[in-house]
C-alpha cells in the first residue's frame, strides 16, 4: 500500500538541506556510482569502472573529474580513441583541469603522437604559473619518449 | 479524499523531530514574517499556521518552515497541501544551484505520496503537490539541471492554469529565476523572473518571497542596481527571518551601499545572536566589518571584530564561522594596507575546511611581501600551497582556485622584492585574470583584497599610472565604491597627469570617508587635495 510504504519511507529517512555553506564538495561521498567507479579504479576493474563513472555521468553531465576518470579507465583498457574523446570533454569542461592535460598528454605519447604531448604541455606551462606536477610528470614522459625513440 | 490515519502523521511527525535539532534552530514563533495569503480548504484552525509556514518558505526559513508544516498536518490530518510545502522546502535555496540531497529527495517523495494518500480538496491543491513533484521524479537519473528545468516547466504551467493565484505566479517566477545559468550574462532567467515579480511587487509590496526573490533576481553584478528597492523593504517585511535581514545585503554590497549593508547586518546579527545562530551570526559581522572599513569606520570595525569573535557554538560542518573568523581580522589590516601589522596577524583555529586558514596565511604572506620579507613570504606562500594541494584532494575547485589566485598576487610582490618587474606582473595579471572567472562565493562580502586591484598598485609602482587607473576602473565594475580603489585610483590619476580624475576621486574618497571614525592618512590626503 502507497501509504505504508510513505509512513516507512518517512520513518527513517533523516532530513538533509543541501546547504552551499557545506565543505564537501567531493563528488564521492554524494553519488554512490562515482563513489564505486573510484573504487573500481583503485582494483585496475578497469571495465566497471567505466560503467559506474559513466553512470554517474548521466546526474553529473558537467562534471569534469567524471570524464577525466572516464577516459583514464578507457585508456587502461587500451581503448585510446574513447580515452581521447572523454579527455577532451573534461578539458572542454574544465579548461584548467590539470589532471586531464597530463593524461591524455600521456595517451598521446601511447599512440606514438608527441606533437599532441606537447601541446597539453603548453597548456600545463600556462596554467602551472607557479609549477605544478602534472607539468612535471609531462615533462619527463616527454623526455622519456624522446629518450626511447 | 481517503481517510489518513492518525498514525501516518505522528510517525511523520516523529521522522521530523531530528532535523530541528540538527540545525540547532529555535522554533520561534512570530507573526513578522510579512503577508502571505495562501488560498486553502484546510481546517479553519491551520490557516493562520499554514500561512505562517509558506511565508517562512519564503523566506528560506526551512528548519522553521518544516516544523510549522508538519504541525499543520499534525493538527489536520486532511490539509494535504501541506506536503506540498515539505517537499519544497527539501528541494533547498532554489536559486543556489545545488538542490535537494539524496535523503532530501527520498524524504521529500514520501512526503509527496503521502499528500497524495490524504488527497487535496480542490484540484490546485493536488496541482500544487504534483508541480513540485516534477523536480523529484526520477531524481537518481537525472542532473540538477535536468530537474530545475522541469520543476520550472510545472510550475509555469500552474501559473498558466491559475491566472488569479498570486502565489503560483511567485513561486513560478521563483523557480524560474532557478534556472538561471552563470554563463549567460544576459540573466535572462532572472530578468523574466523579475518581469513577473516587479508587477507582483506592486500588488503586494509586503509580500516576502516577492521582495525576496527580486533581490536574488537582480543578484548579478550589471543589474544590483535595480534589486534596490527590494532589498530596501526585505528586511522590514520579515524582521523575525534572519535570512530577511541579512540577504539585502548582497545586493547592498553589489553596489557599493555600505551605510545599508552595515544597518542591515547588524540586526541580522543581533537577531542570529539572541536566536542562538552563531554562523549567522559571523556571516553577517563579516559583511558588516567589510561596510564599516569602506566608510572608514575602523574603530567599529574592530569592535564588530572583538565582538564577532566572543560568539560560540558554531556548526563546525559549514564553513560560514571558519571563514568570517580568518577573514575579519585580516580584513581590519589588508584594506588599510597595514602590511607590518599583516605579517603578525595570529592564525585562527583549525577547522574540518582546508581553506579555514588561508585568509590569514595570504594577509602574512601579502603583508611580509610587500614590507620586502621575501623569507617570511615565501614561508608563508609555501603555506598556501599546501593548502590549496589539501582543496583538490578533496576536489574543491572552487576554494583551491581561489587560494591559487592569493599564491599568484603573493608571488607577483615576492617577485616585484626581488625587482623581477616582468614577472611580478606576469603574475598578477594571471591572478586578476583568473579571479575574474571564479565567481565570489556567497560567503564573503568580497575578498581580502581584489586581484585586480593589487595589479593596479603594482603598476603604480613600477612607473605605469595610466595602466594602474584603467585596472581599478575595470575592478571597480565587479566591486564598486571601494575606499581603496578610490585611494589608489587617485594617486595613479595624480601619477598620469590627470588632475582632473585625481580630483573626482578624492572627492568620492572623501564622501565615503565623511563619518570616518579616526584619521586615516588617506583622508587626511582626500581633505588636502581638496582644498
Amino acid at each position: 500500500m502507497r501509504g505504508a510504504a510513505a509512513i516507512a519511507l518517512l520513518a527513517f529517512a533523516a532530513a538533509v538541506h543541501a546547504d552551499p555553506y557545506e565543505a564537501d564538495p567531493d563528488l564521492a561521498t554524494q553519488d554512490a556510482d562515482y563513489a564505486a567507479g573510484k573504487r573500481a579504479v583503485d582494483a585496475k576493474d578497469w571495465a566497471s569502472a567505466v560503467e559506474r563513472f559513466k553512470r554517474a555521468a548521466v546526474r553529473h553531465p558537467e562534471n569534469a573529474d567524471v570524464q577525466n576518470f572516464i577516459g583514464y579507465s578507457y585508456r587502461n583498457l587500451k581503448n585510446y580513441e574513447l580515452a581521447f574523446t572523454h579527455y577532451k570533454r573534461a578539458i572542454e569542461l574544465d579548461p584548467r583541469h590539470r589532471g586531464a592535460h597530463e593524461y591524455i598528454g600521456e595517451t598521446y605519447l601511447l599512440v606514438g603522437d608527441v606533437a599532441g604531448a606537447e601541446r597539453h604541455l603548453k597548456a600545463l606551462r600556462e596554467i602551472c604559473l607557479l609549477g605544478c606536477e602534472e607539468m612535471k610528470d609531462l615533462e619527463q614522459a616527454i623526455a622519456k619518449s624522446r629518450a626511447a625513440r | 479524499m481517503k481517510p489518513v490515519p492518525r498514525l501516518a502523521v505522528s510517525v511523520l511527525c516523529a521522522a521530523l523531530a531530528p532535523i530541528a535539532l540538527a540545525h540547532d534552530e529555535p522554533a520561534r514563533e512570530s507573526g513578522r514574517l510579512g503577508k502571505v495569503t495562501f488560498e486553502n480548504s484546510c481546517a479553519p484552525e491551520v490557516q493562520a499556521k499554514l500561512n505562517r509556514s509558506v511565508a517562512m518558505l519564503h523566506s528560506f526559513w526551512y528548519s522553521a518552515a518544516e516544523k510549522s508544516f508538519t504541525e499543520v498536518i499534525s493538527e489536520d490530518p486532511a490539509c494535504g497541501v501541506a506536503t506540498w510545502g515539505l517537499a519544497a522546502i527539501l528541494m533547498s535555496n532554489p536559486l543556489a544551484g545545488q538542490g535537494a540531497s539524496a535523503q532530501g529527495a527520498q524524504k521529500a517523495m514520501a512526503a509527496i505520496e503521502l499528500g497524495r494518500v490524504m488527497g487535496t480538496r480542490t484540484e490546485r491543491e493536488r496541482d500544487y503537490i504534483e508541480a513540485v513533484a516534477a523536480y523529484y521524479d526520477d531524481w537518481a537519473n537525472k542532473p540538477e539541471r535536468a530537474r530545475q528545468l522541469a520543476r520550472a516547466e510545472a510550475f509555469q504551467k500552474l501559473a498558466a492554469k491559475y491566472p488569479r493565484d498570486d502565489e503560483a505566479q511567485i513561486f513560478a517566477a521563483l523557480y524560474t529565476a532557478g534556472t538561471q545559468q552563470q554563463s549567460d550574462q544576459t540573466y535572462a532567467a532572472y530578468l523574466k523572473a523579475a518581469a513577473v515579480l516587479e508587477e507582483e511587487f506592486r500588488k503586494y509590496p509586503d509580500h516576502p518571497g516577492v521582495a525576496h526573490y527580486l533581490i536574488h533576481s537582480y543578484d548579478a553584478p550589471p543589474i544590483a542596481a535595480k534589486g534596490i528597492p527590494a532589498a530596501r523593504l526585505y528586511a522590514g517585511i520579515a524582521p523575525d527571518a534572519p535570512h530577511a535581514l541579512h540577504m539585502p545585503s548582497h545586493i547592498f554590497t553589489r553596489v557599493g551601499a555600505w551605510e545599508e549593508s552595515a544597518a542591515t547586518n547588524k540586526r541580522s546579527m543581533e537577531v542570529a545572536k539572541a536566536g542562538g545562530e552563531p554562523d549567522e551570526a559571523y556571516h553577517a559581522n563579516d559583511y558588516m566589518v567589510y561596510a564599516y572599513l569602506q566608510l572608514g569606520r575602523d574603530a567599529e570595525a574592530r569592535r564588530t571584530v572583538e565582538e564577532a569573535m566572543r560568539v560560540q557554538g558554531s556548526n563546525p560542518v559549514r564553513f560560514v564561522a571558519p571563514y568570517a573568523m580568518g577573514a575579519m581580522p585580516a580584513r581590519l589590516v589588508v584594506e588599510r594596507g597595514l602590511w607590518d601589522q599583516a605579517m603578525q596577524l595570529p592564525m585562527p583555529p583549525k577547522s574540518n575546511w582546508p581553506a579555514s586558514q588561508a585568509n590569514t596565511r595570504f594577509a602574512r604572506a601579502l603583508g611580509a611581501a610587500r614590507s620586502g620579507n621575501v623569507g617570511m613570504a615565501r614561508e608563508e606562500l609555501a603555506q598556501l600551497a599546501q593548502i590549496q594541494q589539501a582543496l583538490e584532494d578533496k576536489k574543491d575547485k572552487y576554494w583551491a582556485t581561489e587560494v591559487e589566485v592569493q599564491r599568484l598576487i603573493v608571488a607577483g610582490w615576492i617577485a616585484r622584492a626581488q625587482k623581477n618587474d616582468d614577472d611580478a606582473l606576469r603574475f598578477l595579471r594571471a591572478a586578476a585574470d583568473l579571479e575574474d572567472r571564479n565567481e565570489k562565493h556567497i560567503v564573503t562580502p568580497g575578498r581580502l583584497v581584489p586581484a585586480r586591484e593589487q595589479l593596479g598598485e603594482l603598476l603604480i609602482e613600477v612607473g605605469q599610472p595610466k595602466a594602474a587607473l584603467a585596472e581599478f576602473e575595470t575592478s571597480r565594475l565587479r566591486e564598486p565604491n571601494r575606499f581603496r580603489n578610490y585611494y589608489m585610483s587617485a594617486l595613479a590619476a595624480e601619477g598620469a597627469g590627470d588632475r582632473a580624475s585625481a580630483r573626482e576621486y578624492w572627492g568620492k574618497l572623501a564622501a565615503l570617508g565623511a563619518k570616518a571614525d579616526t584619521d586615516r592618512p588617506e583622508l587626511v590626503r582626500a581633505k588636502a587635495a581638496l582644498q
